[in-house]
């Protein structure tokens, strides 16, 4: 029996997210920008293809539509071959990242956080780069250079092991009382991280010949994009990114703290390790598939939440989207400048930009203490 | 200690104790055995020295904590038998702090306290926007709908933190020193608006006061926290006397009569 | 002829690092005899039967469906030996690193600051693709290529019987192999000529100096293409670690070598048999003290796994016992 009586009709109500209006503008717009970015950045490359042969293309495959038009031989492969699967890891890659790194930033409640904080990238290039040497070490696995598992390379899976496993291991740590206060989780996280990366840099040293190789895996690349990774990584990335939009109430009532949010219904420890894990398992398999590319996971939800607020319930679906259409534009300069690894461009782009960010006190100061 | 005859008890708490862990690997007790029972409509004034498990006792009451020894009951049941989210729909905390997110309206701010009652998947019901209005309206923070958290003066944001408390409607609603940084004016409209919610809607409330004349002149009850138990419980008439204040506070009061025939704990010079 | 002023000298050195460090196949790299062992090109010059099945330096089955006439060429080493089985004017795609013979300059780089441009590949529509194996091109790209239904054989000698291994293979897949064995058979002869040349004479210690940087000295890996090549010159080869080709200055003291060989000279022409006398701790070396630094230019061919490897014997050769070979 509950004591408390319905309100008189004549209280008004109080619209508290965001309009219609609002949502179409963001999302839709994201959406068109993702659209454009995709057909630009497969439209422009070394080898130049006309955008209208361009489309055609892609509507004959993608679409089955007839290719009226005689493209140049070749122009098929270069688009459906070489650029399509480029640019769609690209923004699978953005948009996993922008993801992971918005909801880093709320649940840990740090404005540097980024998707790797916690151990994701160390753990994967030390699998990485395990991959990359073992048929050096390890002769027997050096049954030809497509060794493979599923059709993915011994580099990605151990790559994708590694992420997971190491962020397994931090949590692990990280619980006291069956609590993982935040604070831990990030000082584990910077710790174990160091370790690994004590590790890699070991490896690297007696790399050999097998430098550069490791060099452009560490800075991130979608050079190496091809269909078998996209069918893995898709269906994992689409899993986890919509089971984390949903989250949007429980990473909003983080940002109040552990015991407010307790309060208001959350089980916060189950949600932490929820949350953690599905961004982890975002992260792991981008880097799986593209290297650790920096920048786009930290600069994406903070630009986001200086134009559209810092409300989950938009940032999330919208930090995949922009996230996505960033990289794939960020790509495209990568190609049209000799063929970098899209690391390095993000960050050009990212660094300025960030400090640029700093300057504004809304960023720096994530919480109001009373 | 004493409930009005026929009236539901709310929240019971038998033999309470927790004591907190040291680093060291001691541990600080802090309640040793408490005895409070709230029923519903009850207006209770909590207060007692600095250090004496006000905050702690709150804490236990919304089981975030879990007690050492002692049981706490809601609407009968142990808390530890109840869900999450259920308790979140009944019980609302005003902590002593908050940190508040930046960027949020005050309106999104409240809306997180409509959390425990959200049906939808992304949108917000129509009686979760009416019930942010109405415990603005309640709260008397109307007018700062919309506008945004860190732009708030410590009293608005005091009124903030009720609305977001309000908005979960809860049967039971427990205040951390909700007083604590509003000039007198807005300490005494807030209690005298919690007052009126609890005469309007029967909304239970447990307030953690550390003024005694205020306690005295809001609560029709009162209860003294000291080393550990509750060692006064009763109309403030019979609790607030200069002797208690002395043998808890350590601090000598006369008592003084008003014109209107109330009592007042006066201090004597410092 | 005047060092390659366009060319990081980092870059070339990192091409010669693979050449130092990789091991040969045989282990008896240090015998003067040497027995190529061609496996599948028969004696006459006969055509090629296509399809065609081989296997790569990179242990890949490759099938070749007809005789390529479009090739393309990831690394200088193969567009060499393209060039020599006279089937230049197939190539439709090389490195711009590729600098011999002159001709192929004029041909579209599909390699761009050792970066392969898959696009640009694509685009020259190959029927063969010749790769440099052990990670000198990305196996990412070999397998994108291979992908795409390209026939990519990928070459990586480990001494000259592997080169000469590979100029028959390629011969064979692009059906020149009376040609590929003519080039051989020379190679073979000149190789041996050296070999009985300086069967009898004195073998100094050697260090031939692929580059110094930052304190940081490379040679010669331990059984390595470039240490055999060495000792095929008729030296002893000081040699550092197998896979980073580094060595240690004290190490290098401790070994005393009677002759120095400036591999870098030829890239930079501040590295002089003066300039190196200057370096600290390098004054009390035998070579240093006596004056046999030599300076030696033709670190190209020395290090290219190609078709002018013997010219790079030749070189060592000259350099080492110039008494023998005026």
């Amino acid at each position: 029996m509950r004591a408390t009586a319905t309100a008189p009709a004549t209280t008004q109500a109080i619209r508290t997210g965001p309009s219609l209006t609002r949502v179409t503008v963001v999302l839709g717009g994201g959406a068109m920008l993702v659209l454009t970015a995709m057909v630009v950045a497969v439209a422009i490359g070394s080898v130049g293809v006309g955008v209208g042969d361009t489309v055609a293309i892609l509507g004959h495959r993608l679409l089955g539509l007839p290719l009226a038009r005689s493209v140049a031989p070749g122009a098929e492969s270069i688009i459906f071959d070489v650029r399509l699967p480029r640019v769609l890891t690209a923004m699978l890659v953005g948009g996993g990242l922008g993801l992971a790194g918005t909801v880093f930033q709320a649940l840990l409640r740090n404005p540097m956080a980024d998707p790797y904080i916690i151990g994701t990238a160390a753990g994967a290039s030390l699998g990485a780069i395990a991959g990359l040497m073992a048929p050096i070490l390890l002769p027997a696995l050096a049954i030809g250079l497509g060794s493979s598992w599923l059709g993915l390379g011994l580099v990605q899976v151990l790559a994708f092991a590694g992420g997971l496993g190491t962020v397994l291991l931090v949590y692990a740590v990280s619980r006291a009382n069956g609590r993982v206060p935040v604070v831990t989780l990030l000082l584990t996280g910077y710790a174990v991280s160091s370790v690994l990366a004590a590790g890699v840099a070991l490896l690297m040293f007696f790399s050999g010949q097998h430098l550069g190789a490791i060099f452009g895996w560490l800075m991130g690349s979608l050079a190496a994009a091809k269909w078998v990774n996209l069918a893995f990584a898709a269906p994992l990335l689409v899993i986890s990114a919509g089971l984390l939009v949903v989250r949007w109430r429980g990473l909003n009532l983080l940002l109040l703290g552990d015991g407010p949010a307790a309060n208001l219904g959350l089980d916060v420890e189950r949600e932490k390790v929820v949350l953690t894990m599905l961004a982890t398992l975002a992260t792991s398999t981008v880097v799986a598939i593209s290297g650790t590319i920096g920048f786009v996971g930290l600069v994406v939800p903070h630009v986001l939440r200086l134009a559209i607020g810092p409300d989950h319930r938009l940032l999330l679906p919208a930090s995949v989207l922009y996230g996505a259409a960033l990289l794939a534009v960020a790509d495209l300069g990568a190609r049209v400048a000799g063929g970098i690894p899209v690391g390095i461009v993000t960050a050009l782009i990212g660094a300025p930009f960030f400090i640029w960010l700093l300057r504004r006190s809304r960023m720096v100061r994530p919480v109001v203490t009373q | 200690m004493t409930a009005a005859l026929g009236s539901e008890v709310l929240t019971e708490v038998v033999g309470l104790a927790f004591a907190f862990p040291l680093p060291d690997g001691r541990r600080r007790e802090v309640l040793s055995s408490v005895d409070l029972t709230l029923a519903r409509g009850d207006l209770v004034a909590l207060a007692g020295t600095n250090g004496s498990g006000k905050t702690t006792l709150l804490r236990l009451l919304t089981g975030v904590l879990q007690p050492d020894a002692g049981v706490v009951r809601f609407e009968g049941r142990p808390l530890r038998d109840w869900r999450r989210m259920d308790l979140a729909r009944r019980v609302a905390v005003l902590p002593q702090q908050l940190d508040l997110p930046v960027g949020f309206r005050v309106a999104e701010l409240v809306e997180m306290g409509r959390a425990p009652h959200a049906r939808r998947l992304f949108a917000s019901t129509e009686a979760d926007e009416r019930a942010v209005a109405r415990a603005l309206a309640d709260a008397g923070a109307l007018d700062l709908a919309d506008r945004f958290a860190e732009e708030l003066s410590g009293g608005e944001r005091q009124r903030l933190l009720v609305a977001m408390a309000l908005a979960q409607e809860p049967d039971l609603l427990l205040l951390d020193e909700p007083t604590l940084h509003l000039d007198l004016a807005h300490q005494v409209a807030l209690l005298a608006a919690i007052r009126r919610l609890r005469d309007q809607r029967g909304l239970t409330v447990l307030a953690v006061l550390h003024d005694l004349n205020l306690a005295a002149a809001f609560a029709p009850r009162v209860a003294i926290l000291d080393e550990g138990r509750i060692v006064a419980d009763g109309p403030p008439a019979e609790v607030l006397t200069p002797d208690l204040v002395r043998r808890v506070f350590g601090v000598q009061v006369d008592e003084a009569l008003t014109p209107d025939g109330r009592r007042h704990l006066a201090l004597r010079e410092v | 002829m005047a060092p390659r002023l366009r060319l990081p000298s980092t870059l070339l050195f990192l091409v010669a690092l693979l050449l130092a460090a990789c091991r040969p196949a045989a282990s008896d790299s240090a015998s003067a005899s040497v027995q190529p062992s061609i496996s599948s090109a028969p004696s006459a010059a006969a055509h090629t039967a296509y399809p065609l099945t081989l296997t790569d330096d990179a242990g890949q089955q490759v099938t070749i469906t007809a005789a390529p006439t479009r090739i393309v060429s990831l690394a200088p080493s193969n567009t060499e030996i393209v060039c020599v089985l006279d089937a230049c004017d197939d190539l439709v795609g090389v490195t711009d690193f590729d600098d011999y013979p002159a001709q192929v300059a004029d041909v579209t780089d599909v390699v761009v600051g050792a970066v392969v441009d898959v696009e640009k590949v694509v685009a020259a529509d190959p029927e063969l693709i010749l790769a440099a194996g052990n990670g000198l091109t990305a196996s990412a790209v070999i397998d994108q290529l291979t992908g795409l239904g390209y026939p990519v054989l990928s070459l990586y000698p480990h001494d000259l019987a592997g080169v000469y291994d590979d100029i028959s293979m390629v011969g064979q897949a692009i059906d020149a192999n009376g040609v590929a064995d003519e080039f051989v058979k020379g190679l073979q002869a000149r190789a041996n000529a050296v070999a009985t040349a300086v069967a009898g004479a004195e073998r100094p210690r050697t260090f031939y100096e692929v580059g110094v940087f930052e304190g940081s000295i490379y040679t010669a890996g331990k059984d390595s293409f470039l240490a055999s090549l060495i000792s095929l010159a008729g030296a002893e080869p000081i040699t550092g670690d197998p896979a980073s080709t580094a060595i240690q200055l004290e190490d290098l003291i401790a070994a005393d070598p009677e002759l120095i060989l400036l591999g870098d000279a030829a890239y930079d022409q501040t590295i002089t048999a003066t300039s190196v006398a200057a370096r600290a701790g390098w004054s009390d070396i035998t070579a240093v003290k006596n004056g046999h630094v030599v300076v030696v230019l033709d670190d190209v061919v020395i290090t290219r796994p190609g078709p002018r490897i013997v010219d790079g014997l030749e070189a060592l050769a000259k350099a080492i016992h110039p008494e023998l070979f005026p």
